[in-house]
């Protein structure tokens, strides 16, 4: 009885169901290479895909997709995520051969951190387990740990999303089990950028040392202009959106929302790094920096219109701006 | 011996806090050499304060003072070029010490953190070169917190993160040439003037401990690139940003961006065993000249 009172207490708060809801997921990933078109030019990248059901036409033959594929699990889930690396997954040649998944913020031990000078250089194929507590929900980045200079780059990367689950096991349109963070819409936007040389250059190459970033992606895309934005997101007016970004470019940014008149739209920020912020923060500017995420929820108006959440990618001497990728939200 | 009769001393008297001190220290500017060893490593040429004449070190020695000491800090430029000797928030004397000449700087010991010193003039040429280091400022009673009354720690780390431009930056200044300021293309990324191979063995530069020790990590960026470091193995707490003491409970990331002449606090727990890499999670700053992981990185270890 004593244990009960407690026991009760917390599921009424909705704090003790994913613990009786846990889930096990177990997924695969291989590696294909694939060509992307960017401002008229081909550019070779490597990306994970969800093999789960076979090799499908991956490899060599394709397949990848940049960035891979989003994860999503509950917290308090148990997530086995398998990398298949074979004879048709691209790869460098020795020593930075094969490749793993590092699960970027999850905080697992040694063995399963994916960082072959550490974990007795696996990189032909390994199993990454990770069981995210309640009160680590969020966004995490999952990215190849191997030279990573130049596989991060190369489009290895993507994000695992770890929500709340209710009672019944379902995932809750919330960032966490804090009522205040429920929203009616959700995006993942994944920042990245793109050096075409480090995408032909290989081992300890010189080009490694300078970084030339051409192409700003949001999700895989470049959204050069409202007109043609990288993500859209068709909405209603007086409903909440919630936005994930994933810093996995290689440069400062800044992240704003705008309407069409260019005024600046307030947002608020509930997790940094899959941790709650003990004070939310509500801000119309918030900058990501590479290997950071944030997890926030803007109100739309009761009004039709037309936000354009950007990011500014700028250079890291003196943030100075590369270019601005957009997003476009309609409601 | 000392340290236990100073206590002595110490309860004798009753004193709630120790007295502020004056504390004296002597720079010496001179050129010199950085090596990065490894890999993709060099020999730089530097221009240096140091203990000694005559052996200039990367980065500068690190002066330790209590919150309200008198600091008397004289500096010897035995180089052929004007230098000076500013603490970023702190002094405001930016004229130059001529060469062959010297000057003291006296102040007292501000609130209790972490601070950058540097040469600033020369258009950030001088503190590329080298001419940078970290004040560090802790309380007055000389306790391992990171301020009066604010978070306890075990272990103290101080990382100066600096980067260069060996082929269009040293090469070119060290040789008495005009470096083209508007081009910075650093190849090489160092945590406390070395090169990742050497930071990720160096005992004063990774953190290390027992479960549940807390490191108090002090990041001065000396450097003139921002750099995002990333922590594996567990998230910290970010207790100071660019000497703002952030209020309680403190915020947990695992990504910190440092930009460049600005310093950052966080305190690290250990709570696993392992080993977990500390990188710079920027393209370039990882290597030494192009050279995986011989940059900004080090290691956490718990055995």
């Amino acid at each position: 009885m004593k244990k009960t009172a407690p026991i009760l207490l917390l599921s009424a708060l909705g704090l003790a169901s994913s613990h009786v809801s846990a889930a096990t997921i177990n997924k695969s990933l291989c590696v294909g290479s694939l060509s992307k078109t960017l401002s008229g030019q081909s550019v070779r990248f490597w990306g994970y895909y969800d093999c789960s059901g076979g090799m499908g036409g991956g490899g060599m033959m394709g397949g990848g997709t940049v960035p891979g594929p989003v994860i999503e699990i509950g917290a308090g889930d148990t997530l086995n995520l398998t990398l298949n690396v074979n004879m048709m997954t691209p790869q460098e040649m020795s020593p930075y051969n094969g490749h793993t998944v590092h699960l970027h913020g999850a905080d697992v031990q040694t063995d399963e951190d994916g960082v072959p000078e550490t974990n007795g250089n696996r990189v032909t194929g390994d199993t990454y387990t990770w069981a995210p507590s309640a009160g680590h929900e969020g966004s995490y980045p999952y990215h190849c740990h191997v030279h990573t200079v130049k596989h991060l780059e190369m489009g290895m990367y993507s994000a695992i999303i770890v929500r709340p689950r209710d009672g019944s096991g379902n995932f809750m349109n919330r960032l966490n089990q804090d009522a205040a963070t429920a929203y009616d819409y959700s995006q993942v936007y994944v920042l990245s950028t793109v050096d075409p040389a480090y995408h032909t250059a290989t081992g300890d190459s010189t080009v490694f040392a300078d970084y030339n970033p051409q192409y700003f992606l949001l999700s895989g895309k470049e959204g050069k202009t409202t007109g043609a934005p990288a993500m859209t997101l068709a909405a209603a007016k007086n409903k909440k959106v919630a936005l994930r970004l994933i810093g996995m470019h290689s440069t400062n940014s800044t992240f704003q929302i705008k309407d069409t008149g260019g005024n600046l739209k307030p947002f608020t920020v509930y997790i940094r790094d899959g941790r709650a912020l003990p004070t939310p923060k509500t801000v119309t500017s918030l900058d990501i920096s590479p290997g950071q995420r944030a997890d926030l929820i803007v109100a739309l108006p009761s009004t039709s219109g037309t936000w354009y959440p950007q990011v500014v990618y700028k250079k890291l001497r003196d943030n100075a701006a590369y270019a601005t990728v957009y997003g476009k939200i309609t409601f | 011996m000392l340290k236990k009769l100073g206590l002595t001393v110490f309860l004798l008297l009753g004193h709630g806090a120790a007295d502020a001190a004056e504390r004296n220290f002597t720079l010496h500017i001179d050129d010199g050499d950085l090596t990065i060893t490894g890999a993709g490593g060099t020999t730089l040429s530097i221009w240096g304060y140091g203990e000694s004449a005559g052996l200039p070190t990367v980065p500068a020695p690190t002066l330790t003072v209590n919150e309200g000491d008198t600091v008397n800090v004289t500096v010897y430029n035995h180089h052929s070029a004007s230098h000076n000797f500013v603490v970023q928030n702190v002094t405001n004397d930016t004229n130059p010490i001529a060469a062959n000449s010297s000057k003291t700087y006296s102040f007292t010991a501000p609130a209790a953190g972490s601070y950058l010193y540097s040469d600033t003039l020369n258009n950030n040429i001088n503190r590329e070169m080298g001419l940078h280091g970290a004040l560090i400022v802790r309380p007055a009673d000389n306790s391992n917190t990171a301020w009066t009354g604010g978070p306890a720690y075990d272990h103290e780390r101080i990382w100066v993160i600096s980067d260069m431009d060996k082929p269009r930056w040293n090469d070119v200044a060290s040789a008495g040439g005009s470096v083209d300021t508007a081009v910075y293309k650093p190849n090489y990324f160092m945590l406390n003037g070395l090169g990742g191979f050497d930071a990720m063995m160096d005992h004063n530069t990774m953190i290390m401990g027992m479960m549940d020790e807390v490191t108090l990590v002090r990041i001065v960026n000396a450097g003139q690139f921002s750099h995002s470091l990333h922590f594996h193995g567990n998230h910290f707490e970010v207790i100071n940003v660019s000497g703002v003491r952030q209020p309680t409970p403190f915020e947990q990331w695992d990504t910190i961006n440092v930009p460049p002449m600005s310093v950052a606090e966080v305190l690290y727990t250990v709570n696993q065993y392992g080993e977990y890499p500390m990188h710079i999670h920027t393209a370039q700053a990882e290597t030494a000249n192009g050279v995986y992981l011989n940059g900004g990185a080090t290691m956490i270890m718990m055995h």
